[in-house]
């Protein structure tokens, strides 16, 4: 989750040419690489558009430490090994469907700051559920400070050590526990500084 | 462990449009029991418990990426209607994280609102029957996390005629050709080779998330039992 920060840092900040394509090119081509993974049954077809989203993912200058972030999903597609009876090529071929997904996803993120995003899902999605989605934005980022704060009490009570597995499921409830409340407390802060803003089920862009 | 994380392109298309179907249908159906009034007062709680969630799904516990999901104590907190606003809302950034596909958002959605909505109904069912807080929520968050394991293995069953086919697709080579006699043992053979072995998946995902039942209802036990030391009125435990 602090790779949230960063990944939101460079899409806000990042200066290639993919940054600045429109987010609405940028989704419909996402949605171009979806077409692809769902139709695509051969390897080559994969390994191909793999190797184009690669070829952007390093030419848009996106950091090789935000790379292990498309990795991450593999370790699902691993129970794949054991319904196809350790099949090769079908397992290729899901880890490659699942690299496409996951990198084309990442060089969205990394280029695109979520409101862009949200907005232009808000033409497509009801207002509700975009709020929805911006709010829970805002609030992952007042979480992340919580959670920091609390890590520090976290650690002065032992933190988490594989020696002591009960006093370290205490702490970590605890903490999630903290944050929760904490988080309640906030959403109410929220909520009322929104309505004295004029806030009334709908959060409007610039630009609209 | 309930929760998909299944790439795209691997359920059969219609599996996940139906996904998304079903997810809009009863995502209509629980928001009529909501009002506007007290929807748009809320949207910043549930834009809490959804951050919560999202937390707590990149918060590794285990090592090979056992996490807990908080949908139990958040559809406690939230009420079966919010909870599946909520985990909708999960799942599209967890899914914008390549935390799970992007097609398999509504399947998803269905799968962990199942363990918020039940989650709440075993919650207030066990209070009602034990009044003893420990008991009812380590049932609850256990019972709810076994039938959306059990959902999720009735979606990734349903896929099973689809895997066959991808299998068979990279089983076929440019130029077929076969001594008749040996025809038939490799036909069968091949018939074999190309069926998908669920039971072994099952085997695998039934362990594997008994560990993970235990565990978030150990966690989620604790974490209520704190929140009712604190804030008692938020667990809504009178009536």
């Amino acid at each position: 989750m602090i790779q949230l920060s960063y990944l939101d840092y460079l899409a806000a900040e990042g200066k290639s040419w993919l940054h600045h394509l429109s987010p609405k090119l940028k989704i419909i081509g996402m949605a171009l690489v979806l077409l692809g993974i769902v139709t695509l049954r051969n390897l080559s077809g994969l390994i191909l558009l793999y190797g184009i989203l690669l070829t952007f993912f390093f030419i848009s200058r996106i950091p090789l430490r935000i790379f292990s972030l498309t990795l991450y999903p593999l370790i699902f597609a691993i129970l794949f090994i054991f319904i196809s009876g350790f099949q090769i090529l079908f397992i290729l071929l899901i880890f490659l469907k699942v690299l496409c997904g996951s990198t084309g996803v990442v060089l969205l993120l990394a280029t695109t700051p979520y409101p862009s995003i949200f907005r232009v899902l808000g033409r497509v999605l009801p207002s509700l559920f975009v709020t929805a989605l911006f709010l829970t934005y805002r609030s992952i980022f007042i979480l992340l400070n919580v959670l920091e704060e609390t890590q520090h009490a976290l650690y002065l009570r032992g933190g988490f050590q594989w020696r002591h597995p009960w006093r370290s499921l205490n702490n970590i409830s605890n903490a999630f526990g903290h944050l929760i409340i904490k988080g309640i407390d906030a959403s109410e802060r929220m909520y009322e500084s929104m309505v004295l803003r004029g806030f009334k089920n709908k959060i409007h862009y610039r630009g609209e | 462990m309930s929760h998909i994380h299944l790439p795209d392109g691997v359920l059969p298309v219609w599996l996940w449009v139906s996904g998304f179907i079903i997810a809009i249908l009863v995502g209509a159906i629980l928001f009529r029991f909501i009002k506007k009034e007290d929807l748009a007062r809320r949207l910043p709680l549930l834009g809490m418990m959804a951050a919560a969630m999202v937390l707590g799904a990149s918060v590794e516990i285990v090592p090979i990426a056992y996490h807990v999901n908080l949908t139990v104590i958040s559809g406690i907190l939230l009420g079966p209607s919010l909870i599946f606003l909520a985990t909708f809302v999960v799942n599209v950034i967890l899914g914008l994280f390549g935390h799970g596909g992007i097609t398999v958002i509504g399947l998803n959605t269905l799968v962990l609102s199942i363990e918020g909505i039940l989650g709440y109904f075993l919650f207030r069912l066990f209070w009602s029957l034990l009044r003893r807080l420990t008991p009812a929520i380590f049932l609850a968050t256990f019972l709810a996390l076994f039938c959306s394991t059990l959902s999720m293995i009735g979606v990734v069953s349903l896929g099973a005629s689809h895997y066959e086919e991808l299998i068979h697709q990279e089983r076929k080579g440019i130029i077929e050709f076969h001594l008749s006699k040996e025809n038939e043992d490799q036909h069968q053979e091949g018939v074999a080779e190309n069926k998908v072995n669920l039971k072994r998946f099952i085997a695998i995902v039934l362990p594997l998330g008994f560990i993970g039942w235990m565990m978030e209802g150990v966690i989620t036990t604790l974490i209520a039992r704190y929140i009712h030391r604190l804030r008692p009125d938020l667990l809504r435990l009178e009536g």
